[in-house]
């Protein structure tokens, strides 16, 4: 008997290696992901939109229906998607400059509505797909290519804090909470509690995951684990920020 | 169904460790975090054409803990463990 990889029953085969760069953390959130569909068992009712920017390289990722669109719509597509049909699952998947710059209106009236859908962010702290440039997520003093005496806070401001945002915002059946790609278990049971939170058609359920991005950081595997370990948390704290009555974690 | 993959496959006592060259992409993130360092560059070559992971570089051999495979962003790895105690 052969042996196969042991990727989620829920990833498309015939599509991978997928197409993300070697080391990119998209590969880590969507293995998470996957794993928490197959455990849900929500395969065949789930509709995954993915935004653009490095997010869209996953529009052939999965076996499940998949809508690709543009600069933050993706969170008022799957809302129309939800809204239409209740039974569908709808995942919003996007990366930090397309939910938190030019798509944040959609993010933070989404929110607002409660809107019974889960977004999931994914925080590289630059614009992957274009070459790596400053993204509101860039942490102060870091280079990037349109930062390159690095990121000066008191012209640019500070990092996007965006699930304390969200959090704000949203009303108390919401589920907010931020992972990382350094803690893959963890990511899961995130994941797995902000589909939950829509499953059972309490609220909103946001996951800001950090994730790694050695090619525009220009980082060897040891450089990128560290960013993303130590640096990263410094700015942005990992856990869960928002549980519908429940304790949090982290 | 025949897998369209087909691994590479090193033994020691401990697991079998089967690495996917047409799905490894020698980003390296499994070498940092293999607790005992056994993950090493391989004269065999991935799906870029840059070179895969082995296992049997460092002093240390292959524990099976499996953490190469959580943290391998394309599924490149599968562990499998051997039990330890032979069957009588």
């Amino acid at each position: 008997m052969s042996v196969a990889p042991k990727m989620p029953k829920c990833w498309r085969p015939e599509t991978k290696a997928h197409k993300f760069c070697p080391g990119c953390g998209h590969g880590l959130v969507l293995k998470a992901l996957g794993e928490a569909i197959d455990e849900l068992g929500i395969q065949e009712r789930t509709v995954f939109g993915c935004d653009i920017g490095c997010s869209l390289l996953a529009w052939d990722f999965f076996n499940i229906d998949t809508v690709q669109t543009h600069h933050g719509r993706t969170t008022p597509v799957i809302t129309g998607i939800k809204r239409a049909n209740e039974d569908v699952i709808g995942i919003a998947y996007m990366g930090d400059g397309g939910g938190y710059a030019i798509g944040s209106q959609h993010l933070v009236n989404a929110a607002t509505r409660n809107e019974k859908i889960t977004v999931i962010l994914v925080n590289n702290t630059n614009y992957g797909m274009t070459g790596g440039q400053m993204a509101p997520t860039t942490l102060p003093n870091q280079k990037t290519e349109t930062s390159p005496y690095g990121r000066d806070v008191e012209a640019t401001g500070n990092p996007t804090q965006g699930p304390e945002m969200v959090a704000a915002i949203t009303p108390d059946t919401a589920y907010v909470a931020r992972g990382t790609v350094a803690n893959v278990r963890q990511l899961k049971k995130f994941m797995k509690r902000a589909l939950e939170n829509q499953i059972s058609g309490n609220g909103f359920s946001f996951v800001e995951v950090l994730s790694g991005c050695p090619t525009n950081w220009r980082t060897n595997a040891a450089e990128t684990w560290k960013f993303i370990e130590e640096t990263m948390p410094q700015y942005f704290k990992i856990g869960e920020i928002k549980v519908p009555g429940e304790k949090k974690e982290g | 169904m025949s897998s369209p993959w087909k691994p590479v496959t090193y033994e020691n006592g401990k697991g079998i460790f089967h690495l996917f060259t047409n799905l490894c992409k020698g980003c390296g993130l499994c070498v940092e975090k293999c607790p005992v360092n056994t993950i090493g560059w391989s004269k065999k070559l991935g799906v870029y054409g840059t070179p895969a992971v082995e296992p049997g570089h460092g002093e240390k051999d292959c524990i099976a803990c499996g953490i190469c495979e959580l943290v391998c962003p394309d599924c490149a790895i599968k562990i499998e463990k051997v039990k330890d105690k032979k069957e009588a």
